[in-house]
């Protein structure tokens, strides 16, 4: 269970008609002198859940930015969404192997909701919620409304559906951003810890609604902290220790498995 | 005190003027001098090298020189040398080119364009990477990121600098006075050289400035606490549960 090389066998064909919903093959992301990812191969399949932990700095974020491409990969391959790409480098030394249309695609495609919420604090709840659609998507303003109340209900916020995101709680405000990611009706969630924002008090309102998608059958690939959380919705766990996949597999795998028993043994 | 001169309706019709003058060039300076300085914010911050460097030498040469010194340079020199362009008479733009109110709201636009142009840009620069970087994750494109989500996010966040801004240009329009646009205060010195009379015209417009100034301070905070976002604008915006 701990090799990547395991992983990769399982999805080398990046685009079969039933091909997992993410799948990455080794990926690489460095900043400057500094490797964050060192060959990274992970793959989602339709419909479960899996869920990346590992200590502060270890990459977790790197590797879900990489998903939609709020970072670009250095090398490697990701079929997400039915978009196959193959970064690689140009003579220049620019990474090549994405257009633009193509990003847009992906990017309506896959929702993220990140820590700090990052709602637009200008526009209401509802507006914080049609934006997308109505631009992205280009959906109509009744059609994205309609949308928008269905996933605010969904997420307990209808009734906040005019007020400004800096007048709510921190747990409301995720409920929210979940609601926003929602909207785009998208083939995968991707959740950068959720709550590590929040007042402990206010953790388990935003960990009730992700526990409600997971049950629901969505894709969703999750970094968190929370592990008790973690163990419980994941169908798998990805242990990643300094830009490498130390474990993966199931969660109870994970959680045995020894290279990962010292960040997990407070939790389990 | 003597003030009989107000009843004389030659006196009230300069008055009345120079209001409406002080009116329509703050007008216009704002609308113009907020568009420019948008315009400014954004070639400094986004615009090709050659367009960044040249909006960041007119932001320092508009803030490093005299407001009085500029209105004499348009009005004098750039007037005096767009006398020279041949055919330029027969246009439409030369009643225009001769008239000291085009001189005064250029010089005010790029007043308020370099000054305004630096706050939006400071503003821009502080809203946070991250509600940028959900527009861009959502997919929206460069542009309606911008338009979206950048820009109103800034103005937000400066829109009491940026009102501070209008009223200081209210009190700067009395220079237009040195070239010969009737505003208020050249309402008073045509008073004051016909009736000898030195405080009292002064007292009236100083009076007249103060309430405008009053109103205009009002207006301003009623656009900001009905910014988007500013106040929790909802019929039910108590916690319901
Ligand atoms: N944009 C960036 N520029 C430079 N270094 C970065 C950038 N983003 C992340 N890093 C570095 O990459 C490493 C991994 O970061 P991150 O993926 O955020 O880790 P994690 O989410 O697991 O805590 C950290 O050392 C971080 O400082
Ligand atoms: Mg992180």
């Amino acid at each position: 269970m701990t090799s990547s090389s395991r992983t990769f066998s399982q999805h080398t064909s990046l685009s079969s008609p039933n091909a997992p919903a993410v799948s990455a093959h080794n990926l690489t992301k460095r900043f400057g002198d500094l490797n964050v990812l060192k060959g990274v191969s992970l793959a989602v399949p339709e419909g479960s859940v899996t869920s990346i932990i590992g200590a502060s700095g270890s990459g977790k974020s790197t590797l879900l930015r990489c998903m939609n491409l709020l970072e670009r990969p250095d090398q490697g391959e990701l079929a997400i969404a039915d978009e196959a790409i193959r970064f690689t480098r140009n003579p220049q030394g620019d990474i090549t192997g994405l257009d633009r249309g193509q990003l847009q695609r992906l990017r309506a495609k896959v929702a993220m909701v990140f820590q700090q919420f990052n709602l637009w604090p200008h526009l209401t709840v509802l507006g914080n919620v049609i934006e997308a659609p109505m631009r992205v998507k280009n959906r109509s303003r009744k059609e994205a409304v309609a949308l928008g109340e269905h996933y605010l209900e969904r997420v307990g916020m209808a009734d906040r559906r005019d007020a400004y995101p800096a007048f709510l709680s921190g747990g409301q405000q995720q409920r929210v951003a979940i609601a926003r990611a929602l909207a785009m009706e998208p083939r995968i969630l991707l959740f950068d810890e959720p709550t590590s924002a929040l007042d402990p008090e206010r953790v388990n309102e935003v960990l009730g609604v992700i526990r409600g998608l997971a049950d629901e059958g969505r894709t969703m690939l999750m970094v968190t902290h929370e592990m008790h959380f973690a163990r419980e919705v994941s169908d798998q766990l990805v242990y990643l220790d300094k830009g490498y996949i130390a474990a993966e597999g199931s969660p109870d795998e994970v959680f045995d498995d020894p290279c990962c028993q010292r960040f997990v043994a407070p939790a389990a | 005190m003597d003030f009989s001169w107000l009843s004389d309706p030659f006196y009230q019709e300069y008055l009345w003027q120079g209001f409406v003058n002080t009116l329509w060039l703050l007008l216009v300076s704002a609308v113009g001098g907020q568009l420019l300085a948008v315009g400014v914010a954004l070639a400094r911050l986004r615009g090709p090298r050659p367009l960044a460097w040249f909006a960041a030498a007119f932001s320092s040469v508009i803030r490093g020189t005299p407001l009085l010194v500029q209105l004499f340079f348009f009005y004098y020199g750039v007037g005096h040398l767009l006398e020279g362009v041949p055919g330029l008479r027969e246009t439409w733009i030369w009643p225009l080119m001769r008239d000291p109110f085009f001189f005064g709201a250029v010089t005010f636009i790029c007043s308020v364009g370099a000054y305004s142009g630096e706050v939006i840009r400071g503003a821009m620069l502080s809203v946070p990477p991250g509600e940028l970087e959900a527009g861009r994750a959502f997919g929206l494109s460069g542009r309606q990121v911008l338009v979206r989500l950048w820009l109103p996010r800034a103005i937000q966040l400066c829109l009491p600098t940026l009102t501070g801004e209008m009223i200081l240009l209210l009190k700067s329009i009395p220079l237009v006075s040195t070239i010969a646009l009737m505003d208020l205060l050249q309402a008073a010195n045509i008073i004051r050289d016909e009736t000898f009379l030195v405080y009292e015209p002064l007292l009236l417009i100083a009076g007249i400035y103060l309430a405008t100034t009053v109103v205009l301070t009002a207006t301003l905070r009623l656009v900001e606490i009905n910014f988007p976002g500013m106040r929790p604008r909802s019929r039910r915006w108590l916690p319901v549960r």
